[in-house]
This record gives structure tokens, sequence and C-alpha cells, in this order.
């Protein structure tokens, strides 16, 4: 059963469903999507992940049809999407407002879209039961959107933009008017509806936790362009810039230059730390080569004692500690002044009252890193 | 002590100011119950101007054509300032779009009689040129009536078009519907209860308006002010007291209801809120 259903994803995945190809967008000569190009594949959750202002809306805003291209196409399983208005695509979209229509029921603004689709009362009917069933909102289908609490509104909006079966939906920054706690819990239950369905799904946001917890892939985009496309384990462990390797989660960086280039490792020396940086894989590169080293905080070890291994250490004086229970961020200064940040499983419980030797500020430790924990990228 | 004072004063203050505002009304409306033809003086408790006034019936055909203008006025007031109000929210930048929004407001700030004066040199010459209109009459007021009463609509609608989310709309092409179909179906209904202050105010404004309506009008379209007017120059009659209580017992008993409705909406509205939540 588990190995069919893997086998029949993996199928899917060969048969892109949506082409971006080239795809521009000018606002007043400010390129706000500058020269697309993306595959979505069937079935999927893509997340679009960025800053605001980055152009993800405004490429959202182009699939839906609220925006004309400037250049470039979009194709839906193989036709052109170019000049049809929204009402026109079958595409739907669920909007970060949620956008209900406030004077109708729940049922009525399920029917709007289904009004257009000349289908029968009976068969309209069925269509609101069978989607509300879906969200689990069948109880509150005479209810007016006011009357709803800011989840329910989302299901209802999530059942209306699924009640036409699109081929395309497309969700605009999903949990953007949820508080927290609620936020986790809806990520999993639509994720769940929406395979349920499977339908293919495009979605923006600017929260990372959000778009890795949903999306099954992953598009970083910054200033109109889209840097890294790649499975949320792949755009957190091997980012393949400095742009995304900070965007995502937080890193150290350390800027060097490469000393050692062999097929099985290679070195960078790094004004900032007294021994080279040795990583266990070759650098295509040239010797002297300006190079960056990104190393993610939780790949950082901290110890009282020096280490044993020649290279990855540094000294450091503890500066600052955040303590948010699972485990403590520690702020550490380099004797060069840098400034690392190492994040600590709190494995142990603490107690108050403990005599255990236990890590404080102003206390010298060392820094180490394994020689696979960390990413080189070109500066 | 200050504070006792502070507070004896605004007291004052209050009072003299409900005084001033209220106290013409009430003694307007004690002498419709005068028994005297003369209104300052009293001679008795008697309600025969009630009955006087509905036998007048130059002042009743007034009352029928003045509702009868400030109703269609009014609706026409409605459309027109709705379409103005569209094209001024909506339509992005346009060439001239600052002097269209500040012309389309002027008539709130022109002196009536200006208004009322270039309305009725508009007439005169057009009936002298295409003529029509062959006379004034309620056509004219009714023109004349909905120009300066559109301009306080796509005012009044105008601001609800600007707090409106936008995303709604787009929600409803999404989901199939056309630019008229969002219109009718999404747009309109939204905004209809911006659309009917407009026309409230606008009925009232038509209902209220003595000059424009003097300027415009002709033999045989008198509208309630003009009446009033007219027949104060020739000495209050107790029947226009009698009228003016009638009037101003209208407007508060409309005023209360409104009140009175939109409280209950608004109370089954947070009660409705309350019960989401606690759900």
């Amino acid at each position: 059963m588990a190995t069919e259903q893997s086998n029949s994803q993996i199928e899917n995945k060969k048969l892109v469903q949506l082409e971006i190809k080239k795809l521009e967008k000018d606002f007043d000569g400010f390129k706000a999507v500058n020269n697309i190009s993306l595959d979505i594949y069937q079935g999927e959750i893509f997340a679009l992940l960025g800053a605001s202002g980055c152009g993800k809306s405004t490429l959202l805003r182009l699939l839906a049809g609220f925006e004309m291209p400037t250049a470039g196409d979009i194709l839906l399983n193989g036709q052109s999407l170019i000049g049809l208005s929204p009402h026109e695509r079958p595409i739907n979209m669920m909007f970060q407002s949620y956008a209900l229509f406030p004077h109708m029921t729940v049922e009525q603004n399920i029917a709007f879209g289904l009004r257009y689709e000349h289908l029968s009362k009976v068969e309209i009917t069925r269509k609101i039961d069978e989607v509300l069933n879906l969200v689990q909102m069948a109880q509150y289908a005479k209810r007016k959107p006011h009357q709803l609490s800011g989840g329910q509104q989302q299901r209802v909006a999530l059942a209306r933009s699924l009640a036409k079966e699109p081929k395309l939906l497309l969700l605009d920054e999903p949990m953007g008017a949820l508080d927290k706690k609620l936020r986790t819990q809806m990520q999993l239950e639509i994720v769940d509806i929406l395979e349920s369905v499977e339908v293919t799904c495009v979605m923006v946001t600017h929260d990372q936790e959000e778009a890795m917890t949903m999306a099954s892939r992953v598009g970083i985009m910054d200033a109109g362009v889209i840097r890294q496309i790649g499975q949320p384990i792949e755009v957190y462990e091997q980012p393949n810039c400095r742009m995304t390797a900070e965007f995502i989660g937080s890193v150290n960086i350390f800027e060097g230059t490469l000393s050692v280039d062999e097929p099985d490792h290679a070195q960078i020396n790094c004004p900032d730390l007294p021994v080279p940086i040795h990583v266990a894989h070759g650098v295509v590169g040239s010797f002297g080569m300006q190079l960056a080293f990104a190393l993610r905080p939780e790949k950082v070890r901290v110890d009282m004692e020096k280490p044993a291994n020649a290279h990855n250490f540094a000294r450091g004086v503890i500066e600052d500690i955040a303590y948010l229970g699972s485990h403590s961020i520690y702020h550490l200064r380099l004797p060069s002044g840098k400034k690392v940040l190492a994040s600590v499983a709190n494995s142990d419980r603490l107690v108050t009252g403990d005599d255990a030797p236990r890590l404080t500020w102003n206390d010298e430790v060392y820094l180490s890193w394994s020689e696979k924990s960390g990413v080189v990228l070109s500066a | 002590m200050t504070n006792a004072g502070i507070g004896r004063w605004s007291w004052m203050a209050l009072v003299s100011g409900f005084i001033f505002l209220y106290v013409p009304i009430f003694i307007l409306m004690f002498y419709s119950f005068n028994e005297s033809r003369l209104v300052t003086v009293w001679a008795g408790f008697s309600i025969k101007w009630y009955g006087e006034l509905f036998r007048d019936e130059q002042m009743m055909s007034a009352v029928w054509m003045s509702l009868k203008i400030a109703f269609l006025s009014a609706s026409m007031a409605v459309v027109l300032g709705t379409m103005a109000a569209i094209a001024m929210v909506r339509f992005g930048r346009f060439r001239g779009k600052t002097m269209f929004t500040g012309m389309i407001t002027a008539p709130l700030v022109m002196p009536e009689v200006i208004t009322g004066l270039s309305l009725l040199l508009l007439f005169v010459t057009l009936s002298q040129a295409l003529g029509w209109p062959a006379e004034r009459g309620s056509v004219t007021i009714w023109i004349a009536h909905t120009t300066f009463c559109m301009a306080y609509v796509a005012v009044v609608v105008s601001s609800r078009l600007r707090e409106f989310d936008r995303s709604l709309e787009e929600a409803a092409m999404d989901l199939g519907a056309s630019r008229l179909g969002v219109f009718f179906r999404i747009t309109l209904p939204i905004v209809a209860p911006a659309l009917l202050a407009g026309w409230l105010l606008a009925f009232t404004l038509s209902l209220d308006d003595l000059v424009i309506a003097s300027f415009v009008s002709g033999p045989g379209s008198t509208t309630l002010p003009m009446v009033v007017f007219s027949s104060v120059r020739l000495g209050v009659s107790p029947k226009i007291n009698a009228l003016a209580t009638l009037l101003v017992l209208a407007v508060s008993m409309a005023t209360f209801i409104a009140w009175w409705y939109m409280r209950r909406q608004e109370l089954i509205r947070q009660k409705e809120i309350q019960s989401a939540f606690n759900k």
C-alpha cells in the first residue's frame, strides 16, 4: 500500500502541470518579476518563500490573472493562459483575508462559484455538502462569515476555492490572519485536505516554517528572481548562495580564502579562526579565491575543553544566552570580535540549586564542528 | 472645588445649548394647538388647525409635490452619484482626476443662489435654443435637485468605496463572475448601506430646499418650502405650526426607528460573534 502510494507520487512528479516561461512583470520600470521560469508538477504543494516586496505575490497574481505579464508565458496543462481573465482560468485562489462575501451565508459563498458552472440545483447542493464535509464545516452552512472564528473562516475559504475543482489552487499567505497556535494546527490540516483532493497548489508565504511544513518543494524568491528551488531539506541543508542560507533559518558565515583543494577535501583560511576550516569534499575553484563558509547554529558544538581535532574549532567567550526551553542559543564572541551563534539542545533537565557545572556568561569555551556540517558558498 | 465649579459651568453650557436649539421648536409645536388665529396669543387648546391643514388643498398638493420631487431626485442622485464615486475611487489615476474630484464636490460649497441662478439661465437658454423645457416646473426642479444632491451622494458613497476590500471583488472574479456580475452581486450589495444613507440625505436635502426650487420652478409647481415661505410673508397661520409639528414628529420617528433598528442589528451581531467564539 505504502509502496504503491510512493510509486504513484513519483509518477505524478514527472507530469508538469504548470509551466512558467521567462515571465516578467514590469511596474513603471520596476521589475517585480524578472525572467522567472518554473515548472510545477501535478499534485505537489509548491511554496514561494520570500521577504515582502520580493515579487512572490505579484507572481501569484499573474497566475490568477489579476495582473498581466509584460513578457513570457504561463502554460497550464500545455495551454497558454495569457490573455485569459481571472474568471476564464481554471484556477482558484484562497485570499489572505479569505475574502468571504460578508452578505452571504457559508452555503451561498460556496454556491457563488458553482453558479457559473451550469450545474443543476441538486448538483450544486451535493457539491456544497461535499466540500463542507471535507473541511468539517457542514454544521455551519447557514452562518454568515462574521459569525465564524478565524480558523472556521479559513476552512470556508478553502472549501470555496476547492468547490470548482480547480486545476491549480493558489494560496496567498494562508496562515497570515491566524494566531500562532492555530497556525501549526491548520497547516497540517490544510495539507491533509489538499492531499486528499490531489490538487496542485502554489502558495506564497514569508514564513519559512509554514513553507517547510506545508510544501513538498520550496522556491526562495528575492528581488523578482527565484534563487533556489528544492525540497525543504535541500534548501536548508544545501543552500546554493548566501542569500538563501541567510534567509532560511539563521546561519554563521565565515569568509576566507581557499588554501587546499583536493578531490576529497579542501581547506579555507579564515582570518577570524585560529585554524583553517576543513571540509570533507573538494571545491571546484582556484587557490586564493574568496569563499564563504556557512554553518548552522545547531551544528556548532560548545565545550569547556579543547577539542582533539586539528581543524574546525575556535575559542570564544559566551556573551549572551537565550534560553528557549527546548534549546538555548549561545552568542559567542571570538578573539577577532566575530560573533557566532550556537544552538544547544537542553537534553538534561536544568534544575535551580543543582551544583553541576554549567556554561554561563563570560565563560571561555571552545566551539567546534565536524567536517561535513558546513556549506561552502561563493563569497 | 474647582471640579465642582467646572461641572456646574459645563452643565449650564449644556442646558443653555439645548434651550437654544429646542425651545423655538417647542414653542412652535405648542402654538399649533392654539385656538386663536393669532399665533402668539394663547386662547385655549384646540386641534382645529390640523383639520384646516388637511383641508387646505394648496398646502396638501405642495406636500405631495415635494415628496414626489424628493423621491425622484434622491433616486436619480444615487444613480449618478454612485457612478461618479466609482470613477473617483476606482479608475486609478487618469488625466484631470484631481479636477474632476474637485468639481464633483464643488456644489457642496457653492452658494445656493448661484446654483439656482445658473440653472435658471441654463433652462431659459435651452428652451430658447431647443424648445425644451417648454416651461419650468417639476421636471426642472427635479433636474436641479438631482444636480446638487448627486454631489452629496458621491461623497458618501466614495468614502465607503475607499474602505472596500478589493480582494472581495477579485475573489468573485476568480470564482467565475464577469466584471458586471461582480458589480451587481458583490460590490452593490456591500455598499448598499452607503447608497441608502446617500438616498436619505438627498431626500431630506431636496425636501428642504427653498432657494434653488424658487429659481427653477414655474407656475403650478410649488414645493412645500415655497408655500410655507410665501404664506409666512402674509402672516403666520397656525396651520403652518400644525404642519411643522407633523414634520418634526415624522422626522423624529424616522430617526428613532432607524436608531433602534441599527442598535438591534448591532446587538444581534455582537451576540453571534460571541457565540461563534464560545463554540
